[in-house]
């Protein structure tokens, strides 16, 4: 489609829409102004459950490794080798593409003091950024847009999450982020005759009210619902994403994205990771998806010019311990390596040490990296807001940005 | 009754209208005086296993039924919340459930604490807080059964006096090194139930608030009880709950004295603040967003609401932000704006629609437990099939107009209301918008 029917096609949206839709939607902004965002954005992905990390990131000439690992080491045909020291697990193939490329960052040992190897616990200390005797009620992008909002106002989809319910890492005090599966049905829900005309209506409150909070959050989800639905439409990949649940909704972030969409950060859980029984088989499965999945989408952003401006983060709440247990599986650990993809790497490859493998702590590995030092790098250079007040102290940022 | 229980059917709520208020209070007591305890799972050891102990492994294996155990047990709670004449314990048991925020992988366990919490519900909060320091759920979550003499965890003692008597502030770090101290040893037998052991139990001296002794746990409890900052922590906790978000120091004052000096009777301070004329004061009306649980309730109080699966159910609950069973951590959930965003407020207020369709078209596909095998395509969890209902509730709204309907539904005044909104539509869909007003959301 040219710009210019593009533009049209908007335009005349806008025209009868002005008509029906009066007040709420002509306060805002971006709606009228449909300027593409190409600003910096940040792209969480969450590995759910607890990915083996030693078996993504294989120090394959350390015999501890094979030692404490008989059944589930991977063997030479099972590997990329990276350096003379490194591997990566044969399913994590494109992944080896983008570190080939110098897209790749890989940060080792990454984790907090004192390790809690529940998958609930150790997801919120991760998604709060919390300390992990510290119960926090928000997320550290939630906190970002609370910050954010005092400067100017924030809208759900600042922060959108591709999944059906909103986790704690994007609930902030003020501002909470956006949470849909597929744009299309958040249109569906939000398309609601009853509820665009209670959006219309009169309803009087105290400006205090607890009630003008709940009008105002309708409000602005259905704002955000239809700028959102609008923008999805702008951009069709034409990459070959995996048939699976998360690579479809990878897409549908990648449309997001090079449809200009102003969206500073999004997030997004692939689960699977919890490997306890016979692991080699659904370890690799779930790294093959992730894998080939994030070539499709960096290759659309690639496309679009966006790899640039879009910095990648894939996470987990544990590592998995060094040994192996009785079911060829591998139990609750403690630090682990992220991943972080990027156009403009400053560091790209093996970013510190490997873990080391005879000092563990009761057979964990030892952290060296605090992951809040990895959030505090990416608020100040991705989303350029103040690290310190977002995570309550000061950590010391990491130089692969 | 909404705020003092879930709420009432129109129907039944006609023949309380001639009676006083202090009637209706005091009735709220009666009938909360019998009750019965929740006996869905039965206790997993056979008689051997029990005398002789289960052993480590195999004891975990037989309470882990797996999480739908707790599902089930979930359902079986709400139903009684729906249905159960003593309203006013219930609302405590599920205050309580929130305070004392625990969850564990053994239904069993989760069942017998929320009977304990039954039992206390409404009686002496120093009773409840010594039953709970005991209760085997809470003793695994917290970890105290690895509070040992030589390896002390603080896990118990940093959360008593953080979230269940003092609130953050009121103590110092010394102050949970030395109450850990006096936890140690109070661990679980083979049978699953409470036990002491003398062994791992650190008898030294403790200096606990500047006092020297060598304090046990249950001495430690006391001391909290007779410090006043339990009873101001408490008291503004339901304050909040069952008045106003927004405290009233005067009155959180005036309560908490009330409550302290009769020694922590819950049914004393409950009484007061249900009889007092503030209670009934519009600005403590319609100020509370309700909690996933106290919506659901409302709607099967209403519409004689099912989901066709205990899963539908649970997912359902997920999507809104709140399992019965599943606090998200410790501290509970916090309630209030908390509750909303743009997912869920869409949810909460398409509810009404969605019940009225039966459930066509409402998907909700929550996140997969962590536990889950990876699957390339999530569990397609389909269409909540759902029924309702309608017939007695629109047989009760035929005979009123517009302005008694929300006066029933709606807890902020009518004329906040844009009233418009119901003109020349059916009764049915009356009662559709007026579910789907922000204003129902209110307490």
């Amino acid at each position: 489609m040219s710009k210019d029917r593009r533009t049209f096609l908007k335009t005349s949206a806008l025209l009868s829409a002005s008509i029906l839709i009066p007040d709420f939607l002509k306060a805002f902004g971006s709606f009228t102004d449909p300027k593409d965002y190409r600003g910096k954005r940040l792209v969480v992905v969450q590995l759910s459950g607890g990915n083996d990390g030693l078996n993504c990131v294989i120090p394959y000439r350390n015999d501890l490794y094979f030692e404490a690992r008989p059944g589930i080491a991977l063997k030479e045909k099972n590997r990329i080798a990276l350096t003379d020291e490194v591997a990566l697990n044969a399913n994590l193939l494109e992944l080896a593409d983008l570190y080939n490329a110098g897209y790749l960052s890989i940060i080792n040992n990454v984790g907090y003091p004192n390790p809690n190897r529940s998958h609930f616990r150790s997801t919120d200390i991760w998604q709060s950024a919390s300390h992990e005797n510290e119960f926090l009620s928000t997320g550290w992008v939630g906190r970002f847009l609370d910050a954010n909002c005092e400067k100017h106002a924030v809208k759900p989809h600042q922060a959108i999450e591709l999944d059906d319910t909103l986790s704690l890492a994007l609930k902030g005090e003020k501002v909470k982020g956006l949470a849909f599966h597929d744009p299309k049905i958040l249109e569906l829900a939000a398309k609601n005759r009853i509820l665009e005309q209670i959006v219309r209506g009169q309803f009087h409150h105290d400006d205090a009210h607890v009630a003008n909070f709940l009008h105002k959050s309708l409000r602005d989800t259905l704002q955000s619902a239809d700028y959102v639905y609008g923008q999805s439409k702008r951009y069709k990949s034409q990459q070959n994403y995996p048939d699976t649940d998360f690579s479809q909704r990878m897409k549908n972030m990648a449309e997001l994205i090079c449809s200009g969409c102003e969206t500073q950060i999004y997030y997004i859980s692939l689960p699977g990771f919890d490997t306890h029984v016979g692991q080699l088989g659904a370890h690799g499965r779930v790294l093959r998806t992730f894998s080939k999945t994030m070539k499709s989408f960096c290759d659309d952003l690639k496309l679009n010019n966006q790899l640039d401006n879009t910095v990648i983060l894939a996470f987990s709440e544990f590592g998995r311990r060094v040994k192996q247990n009785a079911s060829k599986g591998t139990d609750h650990g403690t630090a682990n390596n992220v991943y972080v993809i990027h156009g403009m790497l400053k560091k790209p490859g093996i970013y510190n040490e490997m873990p080391n493998l005879k000092d563990l702590d009761a057979g964990d590995l030892k952290f060296t990296v605090d992951f809040r030092q990895v959030y505090a790098t990416l608020i100040e250079n991705v989303l350029n807001g103040d690290a310190s007040s977002i995570l309550g102290e000061k950590f010391d940022t990491l130089k692969f940005l | 009754m909404l705020r003092a229980g879930f709420g009432i059917a129109p129907w039944e709520l006609d023949p309380l209208k001639n009676k006083p208020l202090s009637e209706l209070v005091n009735q709220l007591f009666v009938d909360s005086e019998k009750y019965k305890e929740i006996k869905y799972l039965p206790y997993p050891l056979n008689e051997r296993e029990q005398q002789e102990g289960a052993g480590g492994a195999k004891l975990v294996k037989l309470f882990f039924k797996s999480f739908a155990e707790l599902e089930q047990l979930n359902e079986q709670w709400l139903y009684k919340m729906t249905h159960t004449q003593a309203v006013l314990r219930e609302k405590l048991v599920f205050f309580w459930h929130n305070h004392f925020a625990t969850s564990v992988n053994f239904g069993y366990l989760m069942q017998e604490q929320n009977n304990t919490i039954r039992r206390h519900a409404l009686g002496n909060f120093g009773d409840l807080l010594h039953a709970i320091a005991k209760d085997p759920a809470m003793i695994l979550y917290l970890n105290n059964h690895q509070n040992v003499k030589d390896n002390p965890n603080e896990n118990f003692a940093r959360e008593l006096m953080e979230l269940f008597t003092l609130g953050v502030g009121n103590y110092s770090e010394q102050d949970i090194k030395e109450a850990a101290r006096a936890f140690t040893g109070w661990s679980l037998s083979n049978s699953g139930a409470y036990t002491f052991n003398k062994d791992k139990h650190d008898a030294g001296e403790k200096n606990f608030f500047g006092e020297k002794r060598n304090f046990s746990g249950e001495q430690i409890i006391d001391n909290l009880l007779k410090n006043k900052q339990t009873a101001r922590f408490i008291t503004t906790k339901i304050y909040k709950e069952f008045v106003n978000h927004e405290v009233n120091k005067g009155l959180i004052e005036t309560l908490s004295d009330l409550f302290y000096n009769s020694n922590y009777h819950i049914e004393t301070l409950m009484r007061a603040i249900f009889t007092a004329s503030w209670f009934y004061d519009e600005q403590n009306i319609g100020t509370k967003i309700a909690s996933p649980v106290e919506l659901i309730v409302r709607f099967k109080k209403y519409f004689q609401l099912e989901f066709l699966k205990t899963k539908q159910l649970i997912n359902y609950q997920k999507a809104l932000g709140q399992v019965l069973f599943f606090p998200p951590n410790v501290a509970g959930w916090k309630g209030q704006t908390a509750w909303i965003d743009s997912a869920s407020l869409l949810i909460r207020l398409s509810s009404i629609s969605n019940i009225n369709e039966e459930g066509r078209g409402m998907k909700l596909n929550a996140k997969p437990q962590f536990e889950e095998k990876f699957n390339e395509k999530r569990p397609d969890q389909g269409v909540q099939r759902l029924t309702a209902n309608w017939d007695k509730i629109l047989e009760w709204c035929t005979h009123k107009n517009d302005q008694q309907l929300c006066d029933f539904f709606i807890q902020t005044s009518t004329t906040s209301l844009d009233l418009n909104l119901l003109s020349n539509i059916s009764t049915r869909d009356k009662v559709v918008r007026i579910l789907t007003f922000p204003e129902f959301q209110l307490l």
